[in-house]
């Protein structure tokens, strides 16, 4: 018996899901979630072999959810229309579903899913998840605080620092720690805004206070927190064109 | 007949007569050729110079020609002959002058067309561009909505087919109305408020009487708005507004006609611990592109959370009002 969890805003979507399920005894359905929030927990606390998992969702998108995991479960993604998306599960061989989601799409997913189910590993999946999928630049990042989903405003960073595997993000109400790389979180933010300055900060350009020279080819920049950080080279010359001195 | 058969007087007269007929057909001759060569062999650069310098070389070949044709048609070691002779310098300098003239004020006019008619071809280039991104725009609102329709039909078939017939019904009445509807830059605010209803019929079969849409408008009458618009302003307030939720939801709308500005605020009670994520399909950046777009500015759409409440205010600058 394998255990899958939907995750869909739309009621009807989910519901759809169920009936087109309901036939095939040997999956059953633990959870039915309307957000990632949910999707979330009930991830961790059901470890499903399979989510249907929606992209587009308000508050937390599916991607977003995702990221969040330690251990990516295998995934149907569903979505009405996300060119975007769908370039990036062709570029990375993940199955998804169209929605209107037909019988016979689904049951093909289904069975190809099921041929594969003995091996957990998802290659693909975790090259999707690591690569930015959305079209444009995040306003936000999304970080687990004690077991929690927490959304940072991109305004409110103060500053991204490189720590070990993670990273970690200080704003006025706390640090949190990420799991992701300094390069993979600078490439999601708006580069007009967001600066690596150095191979281990990453600064929006809002915050700077004044720069001041440090040891032989290098500044350091003192930010209107209070923080000081170390400006690289290539760092100055990314500061001087983007400000344009 | 022979010059030397009428008297010094009339020679003379008919002499200069000739003269000026002969010189007078030659400079046009020569202007002529240098507008053909002008417009022939247009420059881009140092328009003035080479008008100028073309004037320069025909007054050249002018002075010479009519030295040369003068001096074959009047008799050798004439009176006229010699007055030529002594003429020539002013002769050379005034056609300079006049040709100068003329071929400068031609190759500036040209100029002139040229640098307008690049303007007007860029003007062209950006307004399609422009209209090709407002297409691309209109169309990116239909899709998400119209295949999410369609899946909650398919849901309904299993459980309610009969809600499921209902709901085709309202969305091929959308559908008819979305294509019939004109791909003007500005439409009626009563059609596009006809327009909503059909789409909020639909919403009301996928939400039951969970969804309470309260509308309230001043005199608007002759208002103009762009289409496709208000749409997914309403379609984010009913997806915040029941997102999560129990029991009814009630979305405010409210219309007004102040200042010569077309106010739309819809309101709908939101949970502050969410916020849109980025992407397709959510957030408002495509209306406000869109009205970027159109008029140039980016004011005219404001999102504003308090209480509970997120209230997204549109604007629509009324020309004629």
């Amino acid at each position: 018996m394998y255990k899958a969890i939907l995750v869909d805003d739309e009621p009807l979507a989910r519901q759809l899901i169920k009936s087109l399920l309901a036939s095939r005894d040997q999956i059953e359905i633990v959870a039915e979630c309307g957000d990632g929030f949910e999707g979330f927990k009930a991830i961790q606390e059901h470890q499903p072999d399979l989510v249907i998992l929606d992209i587009q969702m308000p508050r937390l998108s599916g991607f977003e959810m995702l990221e969040l995991l330690d251990h990516y479960p295998s995934v149907i993604f569903t979505t009405a229309f996300d060119e975007y998306a769908l370039k990036a599960f062709e570029a990375h061989a993940i199955d998804y579903l169209l929605k209107p989601v037909t019988r016979k799409r689904f049951d093909q997913a289904i069975e190809k899913w099921l041929r594969q189910a003995g091996k957990q590993e998802n290659p693909g999946l975790e090259e999707l998840i690591r690569e930015n999928v959305t079209e444009g630049y995040q306003r936000r990042v999304v970080v687990k605080d004690n077991g929690l989903i927490r959304i940072i405003p991109a305004d409110e960073i103060h500053y991204i620092e490189a720590s070990d595997d993670y990273v970690r993000i200080v704003t006025a109400g706390g640090q949190y720690l990420k799991k992701s790389t300094l390069s993979r979180i600078g490439e999601s933010l708006d580069p007009r805004q967001f600066v690596r300055v150095h191979r281990s900060f990453i600064v929006p350009v809002s915050q700077l206070l004044r720069i001041e020279p440090y040891e032989k080819e290098s500044h350091i920049a003192k930010l209107q927190c209070g923080v000081t950080v170390t400006v690289s080279k290539s760092g100055m010359m990314k500061l001087k064109t983007l400000l344009g001195w | 007949m022979s010059f030397r058969d009428i008297g010094v007087g009339q020679e003379l007269q008919f002499q200069a007569i000739t003269d000026i007929a002969l010189s007078l057909s030659l400079l046009l001759l020569l202007a002529w050729s240098v507008l053909l060569v002008i417009r022939t062999y247009p420059t881009r650069v140092g328009v003035q110079f080479y008008a100028l310098a073309l004037a320069i070389a025909a007054a050249v070949l002018f002075t010479l020609a009519d030295y040369y044709l003068l001096n074959r048609v009047f008799p050798e070691d004439s009176f006229y002959t010699s007055w030529i002779a002594g003429s020539m310098g002013i002769r050379f300098l005034l056609s300079v002058l006049s040709l100068g003239w003329i071929a400068t004020v031609y190759a500036m006019r040209q100029k002139l067309e040229q640098v307008e008619s690049d303007f007007r071809l860029q003007a062209d280039a950006a307004s399609l561009l422009r209209e090709a991104e407002l297409f691309k725009l209109r169309q990116q609102l239909q899709p998400h909505f119209l295949y999410n329709s369609l899946n909650a039909i398919n849901a309904l078939i299993f459980t309610e087919p009969e809600k499921a017939q209902e709901m085709t019904g309202k969305l091929s009445e959308f559908l008819r109305s979305s294509v019939k509807r004109e791909s003007g830059e500005m439409i009626p605010l009563a059609e596009e408020l006809a327009h909503m209803e059909t789409y909020l019929a639909i919403e009301e079969v996928r939400f039951g009487d969970r969804l309470i849409i309260r509308q309230e408008q001043n005199d608007t009458e002759g208002a103009l708005i762009p289409p496709f618009l208000l749409q997914p302003l309403l379609e984010n307030a009913v997806k915040f507004g029941l997102y999560g939720k129990e029991g009814t939801v009630a979305i405010d709308l409210q219309i007004r006609l102040e200042d010569g500005m077309l106010t739309i605020r819809v309101t709908n009670p939101y949970d502050p611990a969410s916020l849109a994520p980025s992407g397709t399909g959510f957030g408002l950046e495509g209306i406000r592109r869109r009205l970027f777009l159109l008029f140039a500015r980016t004011d005219l759409l404001e999102a504003r959370q308090e209480d509970r409440l997120f209230t997204t205010t549109l604007k629509i600058p009324q020309q004629y009002v």
